[in-house]
């Protein structure tokens, strides 16, 4: 017997991921908080120690909704600000 | 489980005869756990026909997290596995296009941790002809079609948006209303017009998704008067352990029974009637919501309320949404969004 497979092929994502700087010393971290439980803690301290660690400094926190994309007003500053971004805690 | 997401439509798999289908998909990480119907290039071919001669290569929708393309081929696939019949795909056809709808938030849905599942509501004449039930024991089980298009949505959503639990999906706990949520409004029974004209989508048939938890009981046998029935509703909308209490673009849909609906008609309340009155019985004191709830998606108006009040349970009247389903009876229930979607109607469309 032959049967469909039923996944269908998938597109392109319409984002892709910028690369990570190889070095960060002398780089702009910025924090992208969306607001789950204990995330701008978290993020917060993360960013504090790896500017310590090598140089960075931490530039920018901006806040978004988890739930839904994030405005592109706010991705417009993170990009004019920093090279590097911290996000995505869940519950 | 690691999901094959290779596989084309067109591109045929062997499968032994004797062999165990659930098992040979589950070993690609398809199925949603319940034996499916082999879908076979024949019965794929005999589903189609449903969707009259449209091209089965075009992309209706791509559907988040893996952004899967929605052909019809690719739903008639999934049609048939969940038991649909040829009339059902036009159904799923335009219920996919629903979901795709930027203001349903697909890609939240699927990924959050909370136990949502997209409610398919079939309204108007596609209803009576394809066998949509929206009387007696409407949400299930018993009518092929309800059981077979919810069912067929979710193994769209599982393996063409590439929800899978785990990696695409989520939810804490799952829940019931994930293997298959689909029921028809009963129109023949509804004291007012139909649900889909209501929000502006005049055609003779049509669909709406809502995402949504599963329905909430509200039970009243004594009231002869609207207050006294939504009251009740109002209670149950009005609770601290939704996604929606701090949300005020959540929505509820709040389907009464005929005889609910009735006893409200007969008093002279319209559908926004009924909406504006929950609006202002379903609250809660603004300092228990603000002790609940360290966020509040509020908007500006229900920010600036003070701990003394009482908030209302979403933003707008609008946001509650009134249709009659069921049959002979009291109870109604009441099924609250996950907070940030849409409900979104659509005409149905092959």
């Amino acid at each position: 017997m032959q049967i469909h497979p039923p996944t269908g092929a998938a597109s392109t994502p319409p984002i892709t991921l910028a690369p990570t700087p190889a070095v960060l010393a002398g780089r702009r971290i910025g924090i992208l908080d969306n607001r789950k439980p204990n995330a701008g803690i978290l993020l917060t301290r993360l960013a504090e120690r790896l500017a310590a660690r090598t140089g960075a400094e931490v530039a920018l926190v901006e806040t978004k909704n988890a739930a839904i994309p994030c405005e592109d007003q706010v991705l417009g500053r993170l990009v004019e600000e920093v090279e590097l971004v911290l996000t995505g805690t869940a519950d | 489980m690691t999901v094959d997401t290779t596989g084309s439509p067109t591109d045929l798999l062997e499968v032994d005869d004797d062999a165990d289908l659930i098992e040979v998909l589950a070993s690609h990480g398809w199925g949603d756990g319940l034996p499916v119907v082999a879908p076979t290039s024949e019965r794929v071919g005999a589903m189609l026909a449903g969707c009259n001669g449209h091209d089965p290569e075009e992309v209706v929708a791509s559907l988040p997290p893996r952004f899967g393309q929605a052909t019809r081929l690719a739903i008639a696939v999934n049609a048939v596995m969940a038991g649909c019949l040829p009339d059902h795909l036009p159904v799923l056809v335009s219920a996919v296009r629903a979901l795709a709808h930027p203001d349903l938030n697909l890609r939240g849905v699927n990924a959050t941790t909370h136990c949502v599942a997209p409610l398919l509501v079939v309204h108007g004449d596609v209803a009576r002809t394809a066998g949509y039930h929206g009387g007696l024991g409407a949400f299930g089980p018993g009518s092929r079609a309800n059981a077979a298009t919810g069912r067929a949505l979710r193994l769209i959503l599982l393996h063409v948006a590439g929800a899978t639990p785990g990696d695409g999906d989520a939810s804490t706990q799952g829940g019931p209303a994930k293997f298959g949520f689909c029921v028809a409004e009963n129109l023949e029974a509804s004291p007012w017009t139909g649900y889909a004209a209501s929000v502006g989508v005049e055609a003779p048939s049509a669909v709406t998704i809502h995402c949504g938890e599963a329905p909430h009981n509200v039970h009243d046998m004594e009231s002869s008067s609207p207050t006294g029935i939504l009251d009740k509703v109002a209670s149950a909308m009005a609770t601290t352990a939704q996604n929606n209490a701090c949300i005020s673009q959540g929505e509820y849909l709040v389907a009464l029974c005929p005889e609910h609906a009735a006893t409200c008609a007969d008093a002279g309340w319209s559908r926004g009637d009924v909406a504006s009155y929950l609006f202002q019985r379903a609250r809660l004191p603004v300092g228990e919501l603000k002790r609940a709830f360290a966020h509040r998606a509020w908007t500006p108006w229900m920010q600036s309320l003070q701990d003394g009040e009482a908030a209302p349970m979403t933003g707008h009247p609008d946001n509650i949404r009134i249709m009659v389903v069921g049959g002979a009876g009291r109870h109604s229930s009441v099924i609250p969004s996950w907070g940030m979607t849409r409900s979104v109607t659509v005409p149905v469309e092959p």
